[in-house]
């Protein structure tokens, strides 16, 4: 082996190297020249065999041409791989979409009842619900409306079968079927759809949503329902929501309650929106009427209730600045597709 | 009911408050002002107050109730205008009562020589305060004792009417002209006064023309009377009259209240239109109201208040508002007065004291105290609360529509054996029925959207559907989902409801093609949904419709899930670190059967001991067949006892 022939064999790989383009060059050229049949590799292999005088020049010659055959091998490989690699990166490259994903949406009643359940649930209360077709029954009489009083005209009601099925006017008859079904002490909230027989314009419908409220418990007291009110109007409404409790008449209660809001809008001064009185009338209330707890077969002397019934199309109309009740029930409402409310 | 601040004063005579404060007060008893006018009224400057009168207070729609609670709640004296007693005259009026049962009183005088001129301006802007043309002395006498007192009166010409004057139920009269010249058709069950050959009112609504006061009156007979409220009203409604009379009458009026109001108007007539009494006063009054004797804890009104409310404290508003305090052996009993007919109960009496004493004494900014009791929320509110979380992650929207529905749509929609539930009374009479799907509502829903352009209409609503069987009506909760798409595909859509099952818990989820098919559907592509053996719902591709949308829909019984998730108990984990041996077979299937069935039987026919899971990796479709990769996962066996087992079980052994 001559000097001559390493040079040559040197001058060779060089060639090759440089007209190597992919990995699969550099590779076949690994095998060509690295390998344990390649050429370099042979050559390293033969400096056992050389002659004793030899093996100490020749040897050197050889073991600087493979040391400089790697290197000119390792850097071509790197050159290529690397290109290879951005190559791909880009190639391979994903960028952001700017189009927002659809989201689902609670409807905003929902929502609300969400909100006013989560307090309660926090308070220690039940969630109930009841049958819509309802008995004159549950719907009036263990509410203590009899048959003929004046009460009834307040309230316009859709019959299935009159009179004794029809459509529910208010949630009062979940606290019947309640207060019939459980033995105390309980309390509970009812959310639900009620049904009154109105036309259906901007302002009214013959189907609404209210929110029902009952404790009964062995001391419970008016105290406690206007602070419970006073808790719920604070999360709906703001710690700076000012309230006013009323006497007022609902046959189911004996004392009856009306819980005021002072107007949002005009804060008191009187606007179109409270009719001109800075207050806005936010449902009915009382201690339960010993006759509907009697009813229910309750032991008056032992356990005392109080109850509460919200009209909630209204708070959510307010709410979400909705402005025609039908929106709520209609397919007028529309959602953002991306966006939806905080959850905290 | 309006009512002067002038009027309350000269009732109330040691009131100093001002009219507001008046008027907030009232409001915080149970009275709220929804008017406050400044009025001029006999040249001096007045306030009308507008105020919302308590269903059960018949005695408000009066001035002198109005003060009496005025004073209560100021601790003073009610100083109520004396009246003359009525001039003695023997001579019987010719007055029949054949409504007895629907008559509770009647008062009836006759009177001569009246002149019925022009009223007074007092009177006259007085009658404006209420809305009240004018109409004539006599008349507005009658409407100005109304609104002291708070009884109605009527006023009949004498010399026209013939006969005898009776109060009878109609069984003859077809209509009848009202004072204000309308005619009215009468149905032939109307309380009415009539004579000999007319109808002269309908009896605590309104008078007849026939006998009406004209200027030329001079012989009158006054009545005054109580009926049976519920006559009354329902009279007032079927005809589609109200006034002022049939307002107070509809409600509790105590009848021993009508002799003062008698006297203050003869009093009143005679004083200004001249005229003497000419008969006897004619008085029907069977059965004598008499006030209720409660015995009264004096506790209680601090116990249902909650707060404290001292005995002395309760007794003085007790007899402000005039109630009769009987203190005996240590008992309390009190006796309303008998214009209080809304108070029979101690419970009524604590109202009383609480609502005098204040309810803005009771403290609102207390946290409630209020006793830890058992939750006792049923699972179907806390499932439909999950299934809102589960739907609006998978992108859904939530709606809400009408429970009841036009004609006709519950035949497009329904697929269950119940009959239709129709509304016998709605005023929304195009909407008659009670929907039996969600669908319909959905539908209405995506077609909104679609008409404004909303580009992906996923969309979910809870409610109640209804039907009618054995003649019982039934509803139960409902879901519905609907997805309208131009390019999804109805295999796309069953993933996300039942992905919607299996996050509430369900493993075993078939489909079957649907017996019942509602109409709406494509008949080919409309199956029943079926849990652990249960049909739970429904899913269904609609017929074609001019949108050229795909529409998709499946419905959910919530009340029936809910029942079969209290029974689940799955257990969806494993630790990866044991062995799982997955094994493949392929099975074909003619087209028409269904997988479904096949593994149905399958799980019949195999031991389950040491499966983990079975599930369909790979469908391929062929001529007229379908070929099925079935996976099958082994637990707790070392391959080849895996392996023998999916030989075995799938006869494989030959192959």
């Amino acid at each position: 082996m001559t000097e001559e022939q390493v040079k040559i064999l040197l001058e060779e790989l060089k060639t090759d190297l440089q007209s190597a383009e992919s990995s699969a060059a550099i590779t076949k050229l690994w095998h060509k020249y690295f390998s344990d049949t390649g050429s370099f590799k042979l050559l390293i292999k033969k400096i056992k065999d050389l002659p004793a005088e030899e093996k100490k020049t020749t040897a050197l010659i050889i073991q600087q041409a493979y040391k400089e055959a790697q290197d000119l091998f390792t850097e071509k490989e790197k050159s290529i791989k690397g290109g290879e690699l951005s190559g791909n990166i880009k190639s391979q490259s994903e960028n952001i979409n700017p189009i927002a994903p659809k989201i689902g949406h609670l409807h905003p009643i929902s929502k609300t009842i969400r909100e006013m359940n989560e307090l309660f649930v926090s308070m220690g209360f039940s969630i109930m619900d009841g049958p819509e077709i309802e008995t004159d029954e549950f719907c009036f009489q263990r509410l203590n409306v009899p048959a003929d009083h004046p009460a009834r005209d307040m309230q316009d009601t859709i019959y299935i079968k009159e009179p004794d099925f029809l459509l529910r006017t208010q949630t009062s008859s979940i606290e019947a079927q309640v207060l019939a079904k459980y033995k105390p002490p309980f309390k509970i909230v009812c959310p639900g759809k009620s049904y009154r027989n109105e036309s259906v314009n901007k302002s009214n419908h013959f189907v609404f949503h209210q929110y029902q409220g009952v404790v009964v418990t062995e001391k419970a007291n008016m105290k406690d329902l206007f602070g419970t009110f006073q808790v719920l109007f604070k999360k709906m409404y703001g710690e700076d929501v000012v309230t006013r409790y009323r006497n007022k008449y609902y046959p189911e209660v004996e004392p009856g309650v009306g819980p005021d809001m002072q107007c949002f809008n005009c804060h008191g001064k009187g606007c179109p929106l409270c009719k001109g009185v800075g207050w806005i009338e936010m449902g009915g209330a009382g201690i339960i009427h010993p006759n509907v707890m009697k009813m229910a077969g309750i032991d008056t002397k032992k356990y005392v209730g109080f109850a509460f019934g919200l009209g909630l199309d209204r708070w959510v109309m307010a709410k979400y600045k909705i402005t025609d009740i039908r929106t709520l029930l209609g397919g007028n409402l529309g959602y953002k597709y991306y966006e939806n409310e905080s959850i905290i | 009911m309006k009512v002067l601040y002038s009027e309350i004063k000269e009732l109330v005579p040691g009131l100093k408050a001002a009219p507001k404060e008046v008027g907030e007060a009232l409001t915080l008893t149970g009275f709220m002002m929804d008017g406050f006018t400044e009025v001029t009224y006999k040249g001096k400057k007045d306030y009308l107050l507008s105020l919302e009168i308590r269903q059960n207070r018949a005695d408000c729609l009066s001035v002198i109730g109005i003060a009496q609670e005025v004073a209560a709640y100021y601790n003073l004296k009610l100083s109520i205008p004396t009246v003359k007693p009525i001039a003695k005259n023997t001579k019987k009026l010719d007055i029949k009562i054949e409504a007895k049962k629907e008559t509770r009183r009647v008062l009836a005088i006759k009177l001569d020589d009246v002149k019925n001129i022009e009223s007074p301006e007092w009177l006259k802007d007085y009658m404006s305060f209420y809305g009240l043309n004018s109409a004539g002395l006599l008349v507005d006498l009658s409407n100005y004792v109304m609104m002291a007192t708070g009884y109605p009166s009527h006023l009949i010409d004498y010399d026209k009417t013939e006969g005898s004057i009776c109060w009878s139920i109609n069984n003859n009269f077809k209509e009848i002209t009202t004072l204000l010249g309308s005619v009215t058709k009468l149905n032939n069950n109307e309380i009415i006064i009539r004579d000999n050959n007319n109808v002269l009112a309908l009896a605590g609504i309104i008078g007849g023309k026939t006998d009406s006061i004209d200027i030329n009156t001079k012989s009158i007979v006054v009545e005054i009377a109580i009926y049976d409220r519920s006559i009354i009203r329902k009279n007032s409604r079927s005809l589609s009259i109200t006034t002022e009379a049939s307002r107070r009458l509809e409600k509790d009026l105590d009848p021993n209240g009508a002799d003062y109001a008698m006297k203050m108007l003869i009093s009143l007539i005679l004083k200004y239109t001249g005229g003497k009494v000419s008969s006897s006063l004619f008085s029907y009054y069977p059965k004598k109201y008499i006030a209720p004797k409660i015995q009264f804890d004096k506790e209680l009104p601090s116990k249902l208040a909650g707060i404290e409310i001292s005995p002395k404290d309760t007794l003085k508003i007790l007899k402000g508002l005039n109630f009769k305090v009987i203190s005996k052996n240590n008992k309390l009993t009190i006796i309303p007065p008998t214009s209080r007919m809304d108070v029979a109960l101690p419970e009524d009496l604590a109202e009383e004291v609480i609502r005098i004493y204040g309810y803005d004494r009771i403290p609102t900014n207390e946290t409630p105290c209020l006793e830890i009791v058992k939750n006792i929320t049923p699972k179907n509110i806390v499932l439909a609360e999950k299934i809102r979380d589960i739907l609006t992650s998978l992108g859904f929207d939530e709606t809400l529509s009408w429970p009841l529905t036009q004609k006709g749509i519950n035949d497009k929609f329904n697929y269950s054996d119940l009959k239709e539930i129709t509304t016998q009374n709605s005023v929304n009479d195009l909407f008659p029925h009670l929907r039996q799907s969600i669908a319909a509502g959905l539908l209405n829903q995506m077609t909104e959207y679609f008409k404004k352009g909303v580009e992906y209409i996923d969309i979910f609503e809870i409610g109640k559907v209804f039907g009618e069987k054995d003649k019982n009506y039934l509803e139960h909760e409902s879901l519905g989902i609907l997805s309208a798409t131009k390019n999804n595909t109805l295999p796309q859509f069953k993933d996300k409801t039942e992905s919607l099952l299996r996050l509430i818990g369900f493993e075993d989820v078939k489909y079957f093609k649907s017996n019942l098919k509602p109409n709406i559907s494509n008949p080919e592509s409309c199956w029943d949904i079926f849990v652990n053996n249960q049909n739970i719902g429904i899913i269904y591709k609609l017929s074609p419709s001019e949108t050229k949308l795909n529409i998709y829909f499946a419905e959910f019984d919530i009340e029936k899930i809910t029942k079969m998730l209290t029974k689940i108990d799955n257990n969806p984990v494993v630790e990866l670190t044991q062995k799982l041996i997955p094994l493949d077979v392929n099975i074909e299937l003619d087209e028409k059967n269904s997988i479904f069935e096949y593994l149905d039987n399958l799980e019949k026919k195999i031991n389950k001991k040491n499966i983990w899971s079975i599930n369909i990796a790979d469908i391929y479709q062929m001529k007229g067949k379908k070929r099925y990769t079935l996976r099958v996962t082994y637990e707790e066996l070392s391959d080849k006892e895996a392996k023998e087992i999916h030989l075995k079980t799938f006869g494989l052994n030959n192959v």
